[in-house]
């Protein structure tokens, strides 16, 4: 039974073959099948692809976005489309010590011939170093490019990178501002608008400036000559437009060039116009006499009071500078500066009512403009008290921004509207800021004859430009930590019968020189720079001189005594 | 029956036409499109150039500099309120010239041969006593008729004599226009509000550096 019969035994095993035959054959025929579909299905697509692309398919040259010139940051220009700010490709010329081939010591003896800020030895340990880049010029000039592209060195690598140009250099520095080398702005407008100068569906578009570079220019080269000759640490000025609030001109001197903004020192980088505060003196009587009308104490400018040599209040003295001695009226207070009237002045009108008027006109804040750089103006805050009330009468004991002034000055001369100010252009895409009533219409108005007065008869008759009418008053501030340090100041409004420009002129710490009889106050100093500024710039603002206008002087002249009587 | 093959394969023929067509078309399309991309692209480039050299002439003439230079050479001011004027009348009345008395003027013809005595009896003033001999000689109405008849044949020479006639006309002209930057003798003179006669030129000018 055990014995194995062979042909029992190979036929299931051919036969099982067979099936196993045909079972792979059947297998290998599915497997070739599905081969086929695979590979005649990847020829279709390929096909259908080419086919697709030849109909509807761009070509292979094809460049995408090189249609419009879009910089890799937004320009900046003033209001008459005129660039303060662009963003061009630079050459950068960089080092990778490691892919240096040629000699070491040769490269660094010509390298420092070429760029003589490091010398030899400094090149040659950059050369010999371990790290992989170095940045040896950012913005060469191309005379140096080329230079360095002939020494053939492949270590020595020169690209383009974009840029930030300032092409009028220190105009409007402090203004428009700077950016750091990543063209992240770091200052004025560069940071203010940071995101609308770097967001590219916007940044095609300049951004508009109200700055006017021609009357920023020359009020910069007046102050700097003022800076000059009276040897002042600083300087800062301010033109607006009294309607809009537009700032036309902005200046903080010593100049930033904003093209190399690190080698500027820190004193040059501080915005003295918006950020710093100082105590501006008797610029602000002029506020004090508005508060007053409008709050009813003065009717008219005939109002008498009672001017001693000396005025004693809470253990501290008011003096003048041209004491009285007598009785006198509201004009010849402002005319004469006279600290101890405006401090009388404002004692009848009250701490609340002072608080409230400087509160309106934005004094007790920081400076409403879209600038970074806003300084905390400094009050007397909670001690608001009568010696308080006094002293701010006369521009003492608060400190604020000489833009401050000039948006209060902008509020005084437009109708008694305050408008924050704003240094972008004021057009349909851009309205003038919401504004609010601060002092009446009439008070606005005679207050004109006022300012005009001090400027025809009183402290300020050097900031007088012939047939441009100019009205304000000057200021002379002692530095609290220095009683024989002076800020000096010039606020002013032309053409003063029908306002349309506010000027603000300030020096930090000038000195007396011969030509000014060894005075160094303001009259002597900014009136002056105002004088010669206007002179210049209001033919350019389409202002006509006309020596046969006046603002109706009758309010004032009555209420003079001349010299001759007393 | 062989038409009816046929007919399916012109259907094929000219489906295959009609596609070669569109892709030919399309083929066109693209490569103008190509065209006016490389032209674009040459545009973007000559105007980031243009922005370049504007950038460039735009920093070399900077106010700061030019203000140097005005303070250095070309030494304007700013116009003072006199250097404004009201309108073309004031303007004309500031170069009027002045009056004289001219009593003692001569009568001249209109006739009279227009070189040589038209300038002359209007600039005679009465400090002039002698009467000028022209007038005499035009007194004579024979000689004019003369002259007026016989002066057509005189350009036919014109060639020759014209050409130093017009260089010695120009010569002068161009030297006291030269170089109107050049550093005026009196400068500080010039710079300020002047007299009438040079004020409306001077106000163009300062008007025109500011």
């Amino acid at each position: 039974m055990n014995a194995p019969t062979p042909a029992l035994v190979a036929r299931p095993e051919r036969l099982r073959l067979v099936g196993q035959r045909r079972q792979v054959l059947a297998v290998m025929h599915q497997r070739l099948m599905f081969a086929m579909v695979v590979y005649g299905g990847i020829i279709a697509l390929i096909v259908l692809r080419i086919l697709w692309l030849a109909a509807f398919g761009d070509h292979a040259g094809r460049k995408e976005g090189v249609t419009a010139l879009v910089p890799a940051r937004g320009d900046i220009v003033d209001r008459e489309g005129q660039p303060l700010a662009r963003t061009i490709d630079a050459w950068t010329i960089s080092l990778h010590p490691q892919k240096i081939i040629g000699n070491k010591l040769e490269l660094a003896r010509t390298l420092a011939g070429l760029m003589p800020e490091k010398d030899e030895a400094a090149y040659f340990a950059l050369l010999k170093s371990d790290k992989t880049f170095f940045y040896l010029r950012r913005r060469a000039p191309p005379q140096l490019v080329q230079a360095i592209n002939a020494i053939g060195e492949p270590g020595l690598a020169l690209y383009r990178e974009p840029d930030r140009l300032y092409p009028q250099t220190s105009l409007a520095a402090h203004v428009v501002g700077y950016t750091d080398v990543d063209g992240n702005g770091m200052a004025g407008a560069e940071r203010a608008f940071d995101d609308r100068l770097s967001n590219p569906a916007v940044r095609g578009q300049p951004l508009e400036l109200s700055i006017s570079n021609r009357i920023q220019q020359a009020l910069e080269g007046e102050l700097e000559e003022a800076v000059a000759k009276f040897s002042a640490v600083g300087a800062a000025g301010v033109i607006m437009d009294i309607h809009t609030g537009e700032v036309l001109a902005l200046t903080s001197l010593p100049q930033l060039n904003p093209n190399v903004a690190g080698q500027g020192s820190p004193e040059a980088r501080f915005n003295r116009a918006t950020l710093g505060v100082y105590e501006l003196g008797s610029t602000f009587k002029p506020f004090t006499v508005a508060m007053a009308m409008d709050a009813g104490i003065i009717k008219s400018f005939g109002k008498m009071y009672n001017c001693p040599n000396e005025l004693h209040v809470a253990n501290r003295t008011i003096n003048d500078t041209h004491p009285f001695g007598r009785a006198c009226s509201v004009a010849e207070i402002m005319k004469e500066s006279s600290n101890i009237g405006s401090a009388q002045i404002a004692d009848q009108l009250g701490s609340e009512r002072q608080k409230e008027f400087l509160k309106k006109m934005g004094f007790l804040d920081p400076i409403a403009i879209e600038l970074k750089e806003r300084g905390r103006t400094l009050t007397p805050g909670n001690q608001w008290n009568q010696i308080e009330r006094m002293t701010v009468g006369y521009g003492h004991g608060i400190a604020v921004t000489p833009l401050h002034l000039a948006s209060g000055y902008a509020t005084l001369f437009n109708g008694g509207i305050y408008r924050p100010a704003t240094i972008l252009k004021v057009d349909r895409d851009h309205p003038a800021g919401k504004g609010h009533r601060v002092f009446s219409e009439e008070t606005s108005y005679k207050m004109r004859a006022l300012l005009r007065l001090v400027v025809t008869e009183g402290t300020g008759k050097k900031a007088d430009a012939p047939g441009y009418r100019v009205g304000g008053k000057t200021g002379s501030a002692e530095k609290y930590y220095n009683r024989s340090l002076l800020v000096t100041t010039f606020a002013g409004v032309f053409p003063m019968e029908e306002p349309r420009y506010v000027i603000v002129v300030m020096l930090d710490e000038p000195n007396a020189t011969p030509e000014t009889f060894g005075f160094r106050t303001a009259g002597w100093n900014v009136a002056p720079v105002v004088s010669k500024t206007i002179s210049r710039i209001a033919p350019m603002l389409g202002v006509r001189p006309d020596k046969r206008r006046e603002p109706n002087m009758a309010e004032v002249l009555p209420f003079i005594r001349t010299e001759s009587e007393h | 029956m062989s038409a009816h093959g046929f007919k399916s394969v012109y259907m094929a023929a000219s489906v295959v036409g009609a596609a070669l067509g569109c892709y030919l078309i399309s083929l066109n399309v693209a490569s103008e499109r190509a065209k006016l991309e490389a032209v674009e692209e040459k545009i973007v480039l000559a105007q980031r150039d243009i922005r370049v050299l504007q950038t460039e002439i735009g920093t070399r003439g900077r106010l700061a500099q030019l203000e140097r230079w005005n303070a250095r050479f070309i030494r304007l001011s700013a116009p003072s309120a006199d250097q404004f004027v009201e309108g073309g009348f004031q303007l004309a009345a500031l170069v009027r010239p002045s009056k004289r008395p001219a009593i003692e003027a001569p009568v001249v013809l209109a006739a009279a041969p227009a070189g040589q005595s038209l300038t002359r009896p209007i600039t005679t003033s009465d400090a002039d006593d002698t009467p000028p001999p022209a007038v005499a000689k035009a007194a004579d109405p024979a000689e004019l008729l003369h002259a007026a008849s016989y002066s057509r044949p005189a350009p036919v020479v014109q060639k020759k004599p014209a050409k130093p006639e017009l260089t010695a006309a120009v010569k002068p002209l161009k030297s006291a226009t030269a170089d109107p930057l050049a550093p005026l003798p009196l400068p500080a003179a010039s710079a300020k509000a002047g007299a009438p006669k040079t004020s409306p030129a001077k106000l163009k000018d300062s008007n025109a550096a500011r």
